[in-house]
This record gives C-alpha cells, structure tokens and sequence, in this order.
C-alpha cells in the first residue's frame, strides 16, 4: 500500500489518507477492539501503548497513554465519542494530556473524524483533526504527535532538492 | 531548532502566499517588485508577508542593495522538511504495523471458515 498521504485541507484541520488490503469489518475492528488497537497503535520505534482504554460507544469514553521504553517518559490522548457509523464512521473529542512531555497542544478539545470506505477488498481510511484554531494546530506539528504535511511541502522539498 | 521556533515558522508557512513565495525564492534571489509582478498583490501586502518570513528566519535580505533582494534561507527550511519526514515515518510505522496485524486477521478469518 502507498504510504499515508496529509495534507491541510483547512487553516484548522489536518486530513492524513491511507488505505489497507483488507475489507473494512477488519479494519473497524482493528480500530473499535483496545486488544487489537494498542498491537498496531504503538507510536514511534521504542515506545508502547501500556494503557488503551475506549467505550466506543455515542457517549463513551476512552484513554490512550504512551510511554516510553528508554526512559519512561509519557503522553496520552482521552475523549469522548460523539457518532459511530458502523464499517462507515467514528467522529470523538481528542484531549491532549502531555504528561511529562512538557509541550502543549492548545487548550480546546479537537474533533477527530475517521472514515472508513472499502472498494474491491481495498479500504480507504481518511483521518481528520479538526483542531479548535490555527494556533492549537500549528501547536500540535511541534509536537511531533500529527501525522505530518507531507503533501503541502513535497514541493518545496522538490524544488529545494533541485536548488 | 527549538520546539517554539519550530512553531513560528509553521504558523508563517500556514499561509499559501508565503508558501508561494518560499517556493519562488527557492528558485533564486528576487526583488519585492518582482515578487509583486509574480504574485499580483499589492507591495504593502508583499513587504508585510516577506516580513513575516524574514522575523523566522526563512528568508534574508541583503542591506546593502537598494532593491533589499530576498534570498531563501535554505538551512531554515531543510530543519523543518527533515521534522516533517520524521513525523511521517512515526506514522507510516503505526500503519505498516496495522498492514500486518491485518493480514493476521485475514488469515484466522479464513482458517475459521474451513472449519
């Protein structure tokens, strides 16, 4: 599969593509079950998931924690579910707790919407964030925790690398 | 570069006009009247982008000249291309372990159904 594509469709939001050969009922699962979400969810090489928590259910909640293996060091992610869409959508709250981390990532809740869409086998996911302001956004990219504007700078990367 | 600096120079490149203009000075060194021609806004509405971009460090200009030409600083942005692939790499590795846990999942699925 080609690797996950962002860009910035908003000065708010951050929208990363990505599909995967597998029909979408596996994919929901692997998103909806904390057993399965903590295996792949893990964060970057040398850092797990040792808390995964979610009631995925309109009204439920659910806690996502990292840490880190080399010094202990964590973060997490909690929420709330606003609408689920079974093998379709899942919209939630994102509160971002920096724990020892230190940064900050804006004041107000982002809306996270995840969309699921399956054509031949093949499922598209589509992940927005939809940040309360510009500024909690652009606080999120120095957290390193986004999943990065590839698309908006491969131009510049382009022309830089011809330079 | 630091985590706050970091931030000022993603909030200047939010806008597409500053962006146009990184891309445009990445080709080379340009004059604000050039860069007003190229982009078909006003010079006060130029200069004040170009000032954005100067405070972070993006861009140069040279005193001396009378045109004050701006130059990319490309060092600036390389800091921010090289974050930016790292952020993608941490990300691409969550996918490419969710590929796997996938395809482990398609396989009980189709034992199960033989039995």
């Amino acid at each position: 599969m080609k690797p996950a594509e962002a860009s910035l469709p908003s000065d708010t939001e951050v929208l990363v593509k990505r599909s995967f050969d597998a029909p979408v009922k596996l994919v929901w699962r692997a998103y909806m079950e904390p057993d399965l979400m903590r295996r792949w969810c893990s964060g970057p090489p040398g850092w797990s998931m040792p808390v995964c928590e979610m009631d995925m259910r309109v009204g439920g909640h659910y806690r996502w924690r990292w840490r880190s293996d080399e010094n202990g060091q964590e973060f997490g992610f909690s929420g709330e579910v606003l609408e689920v869409v079974p093998h379709a959508r899942i919209v939630h709250t994102q509160i971002y707790d920096p724990g020892d981390l230190g940064f900050s990532m804006g004041g107000e809740p982002s809306i996270v919407t995840v969309t699921f869409q399956e054509a031949e086998g093949i499922t598209n996911v589509a992940t927005s964030i939809k940040f309360a302001s510009q500024a909690d956004r652009d606080a999120a990219f120095s957290t390193g925790m986004t999943d990065g504007m590839e698309t908006s700078y491969q131009l510049l990367d382009r022309v830089l690398a011809e330079g | 570069m630091r985590m706050e600096q970091l931030d000022y120079v993603f909030a200047a490149l939010a806008d597409p006009t500053r962006r146009g203009i990184v891309v445009h000075l990445a080709r080379g060194e340009a004059s604000v009247s050039e860069l007003v021609g190229r982009f078909s806004l006003t010079q006060p509405t130029i200069s004040s982008h170009l000032k954005v971009l100067e405070s972070v460090g993006l861009i140069s200009r040279r005193k001396e000249a009378q045109l004050r030409p701006c130059k990319l600083v490309p060092e600036r942005l390389k800091a921010v291309t090289d974050w930016l692939e790292q952020v993608q790499e941490i990300c691409e590795g969550n996918y490419k372990r969710l590929d796997a846990l996938l395809a482990e999942l398609k396989q009980q699925e189709k034992k199960e159904r033989r039995k």
